[in-house]
Order: structure tokens, then C-alpha cells, then sequence
């Protein structure tokens, strides 16, 4: 099964100090108040996903906003997942559905 | 000034603001972060990731919101620790002065230095020592832009820079992106020809404009059909491909074209083109016109060097002129490959390393440089060892039996 995770909050179990460290240099914040990781630099993001996995002992993923309708989808939704070298990582992007349903001019209002 | 129509699209649509750079929001945002903190807890930031994803356009767009003169240096500059210091120290150390003229105020200076990997050589020497000294004593912020960051020479500006990384840019965006441009330039575009030009850039945004602009521009249109040429950009074309299509073109323009997209060695492709020629144009005429396009071809390709690769175009087209002396001739031929100089060079290496032994125990006992002992030396030796190979001579050298019998059969060197 593979979790989907919000790039904005998400919560891990409790952790040993190490861990909680190291994810800390990998670039996470921890909001101690809500309890809440969130992502502070995506530089090593790649690592953080894998971390993360095995800290939950799943694959992970992040789940996408579309840039232009402001809704959130995943990945396997898109017909570029193949060559995309980005997947699952939450980054902005455009909802398969905003891409090809609208016109060339609806489009250009968006922007 | 240049007129809107005549400029490139990658100009002319480059994002005056920050919000308009497509893509890496979050490698935006950290920069933003940075740059509005007053009281950095890193001295400066390096912006790196692959050509074509906005860090220069960022840059350039925060400077205009937030009315920054910049300073900046690139690849183009000599960027030795003097021409650093006397460009940049200046410029991180006063106000601009364009707060005592009329003109508005500017926010201050911002030194940029792009492609700072790319620093290297004697020209740049003690470069990145001069910009960690920039970094420490600025009073203003300092921007750094590489596309490899692991480097070793930047190992020591790593440690003193906030690092902000960017990505491939999402194909999605870039489809947006090309969308937008093709109503604006009144391009009525199939969807997947976008789809084709995105997914060929492989996330770099520059080259999708360039592509579209290149394919669209002359009908204000754009068909699957038309991007059929791009499925080859990031392939290897190889040797023989490319040297196939060389030589059935049927025009310049064709060979040009298939030359920008190959990425064959251009030296050995030059050898191996002129081995072809007289398999190619069985025409003495034809043939001496064609080695004649191919000199110059070769004289360009010295010109360029490792640097002047804005004279590549030449190279191309000397070399396309060469391909089209008689298009209608073209007669299927088997090509010879590789270039017969490197075979030579490959077979004789064994006879030119036992005569580089030779000359080596000639030049110690004779006390003359390797190349005399070859020149003058040998030729007599050989002579004296043919008539008598059990001559002392051989044993006063110290010639092993295999560099004796070597030198008694061996031909015109």
C-alpha cells in the first residue's frame, strides 16, 4: 500500500532522537505545537521520501496541487508519469484535467 | 532598440516577475525567503540545477521587483581573483549610484555571479578564493548560479552559501507555458505536437521556446508532423547515421540540420569524411571541390577550438557545401569507418613504442634528444645493423634481440 502524504503537514510516529535529527538536516521543520512535519528545503527530497518511507515502513508519496484550479490529485493521474523525473514529489504542476479541457484562451486567463 | 518582432521568443517572453517564472515554486520561495531576511545566516546563495529552469530568469525578475541593480558576471568574463575584485568588490561595497542622479532609487546592488562552475583554467585562477573573500567582507546580497554543484572546486563556496536546488520543470507547466505563448503569437498548435516539443526539452523550458519558435514562426501553425525532427534531438545519432545522412542530402540545409541534431565526435566525423569523399564523388572535379569546401570546414573547426563554439555554424555549413557539390550522384557506397588516421595511429602504436625504446637508449648513450636520435641516428644504425646484426654496436646500446630484429626489418618510418 503506499501513503500519500501532504507536503503542507503530516504526521510521523514517535521517533528517536537520531531520527528526529536527521530529518531535520534533511531539510523537514516540525511545528511542535500541532505536531506537524512540513517541508523546509527540497534539496535532498529524494532522501526525505525514502526516509520517511522507511520510518513508515511503506512507499510514500505526495500528493499534487494543480497550479491553476488549486485542487489536489496524485501522480498516477497523469499521462506523463513515465518520463517524468519528478513524480510523486511535491512540486506545483497542472491537474491532467486544466491541461487538456480547456481552451487555449481560458488557459491564457489563468495565467 | 530591437524591434518585439524580431526578437527570440525566449526573450521575449521572459518573466518580468517573480510569480511568472514557471515552475520550482519552492526553490522560489526559499530564494525570496532569503533575500527579504535581512540578518542572513548564510552570507550568499548558489542556485543550482539544470540548464533552462529559471534560475538566471529569477534572478533577473526579483531584481526588477524589488528594483535591484545588478551586477553581474558571467561564463563570457575572465574571472580571475583581479578582474573579480575589480568588478565586484566595488559593487558590494558602496551604494549604486544611480541614488544621486535623477533617476528613482534602486533598492541596491546585487551581485550575480552566473555559471560560477564553470570557473576554471589559468584565465580564472584564484576566482573562487576572490568571491569567498567577496562573500565574507559584502555588504550586499550575493548570488551565485551553477548547473553542477559537485564540483570540487566549489566545495569551499558550498559552505558559506545557502544552497537552493532546482528541478526539471514539470511537463505539464511546460505545455502550459507553450500554450500561452502560441496564442499570444496567434500559433494555432495541435496539442500534441506541445506535448512532443515538452517532452523532448526534457524540463528545460529554454529549448521548448526555442523549439516551438523554430517550427512555428514561418506558418503560424504546428502539427504532430512537423515536430517529427525533434524525436531525434537527444538521441545518438551515430557515425554511420550520421555519415549516411551526409552523403545521400540532397540539399545544405538538410545536411546542416542532420549536423545540429547529431552528436558524433566532430573531428573524427571530419576524418571520416574525407576518407569517404572519393568513394563519393567518383568525379575529379566534383571531388576537388569537395575536398575544398571540406579544408575549409577543417579550418573552422580549428577556429573554434574548445571555445568559440559561435562559429560552429560555419563549420556546418563548409561542411553541408561539401555534402551537396552533385546531390543527384548519390549512389549507395559502404562507408569507412572509423577515420583511417585513428586506425593507423591504433595498428602502428606497438611499432611506435618499441621505436620510442629505441630512441630512448640511443638518446642516453648519445646524450641527443629523443627526436635526433630518430631523425639521424637511427636511419644509420639500421643500416649497419642490416649489414651486420651481431654487431657490438647493438650490445653497447643495449638493444634487446627484438629491438635489433625490429630495426633491421623495419621499413620507411
Amino acid at each position: 500500500m503506499t501513503i500519500v502524504l501532504n507536503s503542507r503537514g503530516f504526521k510521523l510516529p514517535r521517533l528517536e532522537k537520531e531520527k528526529f535529527v536527521n530529518l531535520l538536516h534533511l531539510g523537514l521543520d516540525y511545528d511542535r505545537n500541532a505536531g506537524l512535519f512540513s517541508i523546509k528545503s527540497y534539496n535532498n527530497i529524494e532522501k526525505v521520501i525514502e526516509t520517511v518511507g522507511v520510518i513508515l515502513g511503506d512507499e510514500v508519496v505526495f500528493q499534487q496541487t494543480c497550479i491553476k484550479c488549486g485542487k489536489s490529485f496524485g501522480c498516477k493521474e497523469c499521462s506523463y508519469i513515465e518520463v517524468c523525473t519528478t513524480k510523486f514529489l511535491p512540486f506545483s504542476c497542472v491537474c491532467p484535467k486544466c491541461l487538456r479541457g480547456q481552451s487555449f484562451e481560458e488557459s491564457l486567463a489563468k495565467f | 532598440m530591437q524591434k518585439q518582432s524580431n526578437l527570440l521568443w525566449v526573450e521575449k517572453y521572459r518573466p518580468k516577475k517573480i510569480e511568472d517564472v514557471t515552475g520550482n515554486d519552492e526553490a522560489k520561495a526559499l530564494f525570496l525567503e532569503w533575500l527579504k531576511n535581512k540578518k542572513h545566516t548564510r552570507k550568499a546563495v548558489l542556485l543550482y540545477g539544470p540548464p533552462g529552469v529559471g534560475k538566471t530568469t529569477l534572478v533577473m525578475a526579483t531584481a526588477r521587483e524589488f528594483n535591484f541593480s545588478v551586477i553581474e558576471m558571467n561564463a563570457s568574463d575572465t574571472r580571475s581573483e583581479k578582474a573579480i575584485n575589480a568588478v565586484a568588490k566595488p559593487a558590494t561595497s558602496y551604494t549604486s549610484l544611480d541614488n544621486f542622479s535623477g533617476a528613482a532609487k534602486t533598492g541596491g546592488n546585487v551581485l550575480f555571479l552566473d555559471e560560477v562552475d564553470g570557473i576554471a583554467g589559468n584565465e580564472d585562477r584564484g576566482g573562487v578564493n576572490a568571491i569567498l573573500k567577496i562573500v565574507e567582507e559584502s555588504l550586499v546580497p550575493v548570488i551565485m548560479a551553477a548547473n553542477d554543484p559537485d564540483i570540487e572546486k566549489l566545495r569551499p563556496l558550498k559552505k558559506v552559501c545557502l544552497l537552493v536546488r532546482f528541478h526539471q520543470v514539470r511537463i505539464p507547466l511546460i505545455i502550459a507555458l507553450l500554450q500561452k505563448i502560441c496564442v499570444l503569437e496567434h500559433v494555432k498548435a495541435e496539442f500534441e505536437a506541445l506535448e512532443r516539443i515538452a517532452q523532448n526539452s526534457r524540463g528545460d523550458v529554454r529549448s521548448a521556446i526555442n523549439d516551438l519558435q523554430s517550427l512555428s514562426e514561418e506558418n503560424h501553425s504546428l502539427t504532430l508532423q512537423d515536430t517529427m525532427m525533434l524525436s531525434s534531438r537527444n538521441k545518438d545519432i551515430s557515425m554511420d547515421d550520421t555519415l549516411r545522412g551526409f552523403f545521400s542530402a540532397q540539399s545544405i540545409a538538410d545536411t546542416s540540420r542532420l549536423l545540429s541534431y547529431s552528436s558524433v565526435d566532430y573531428d573524427d566525423f571530419l576524418l571520416s569524411v574525407a576518407d569517404n569523399l572519393p568513394k563519393r564523388y567518383l568525379d575529379a572535379t566534383e571531388l576537388a571541390k569537395a575536398f575544398d569546401h571540406v579544408s575549409k570546414a577543417d579550418v573552422f573547426r580549428g577556429r573554434i577550438g574548445t571555445e568559440n563554439w559561435h562559429l560552429l555554424k560555419y563549420f556546418f555549413n563548409a561542411l553541408a557545401e561539401a555534402s551537396a557539390v552533385n546531390p543527384a550522384s548519390y549512389k549507395p557506397f559502404t562507408f569507412i569507418t572509423p577515420p583511417i588516421r585513428i586506425m593507423t595511429l591504433f595498428w602502428t602504436k606497438g611499432k611506435r613504442t618499441m621505436l620510442d625504446a629505441i630512441c630512448d637508449k640511443i638518446g642516453a648513450q648519445c646524450h641527443v634528444s629523443h627526436q635526433i636520435a630518430r631523425e639521424q641516428y637511427v636511419p644509420y644504425i639500421r643500416l649497419i645493423l642490416q649489414k651486420k646484426p651481431k654487431s657490438p654496436l647493438a650490445a653497447w646500446f643495449k638493444f634487446t634481440p627484438e629491438e635489433v630484429d625490429f630495426l633491421v626489418k623495419m621499413g620507411r618510418f
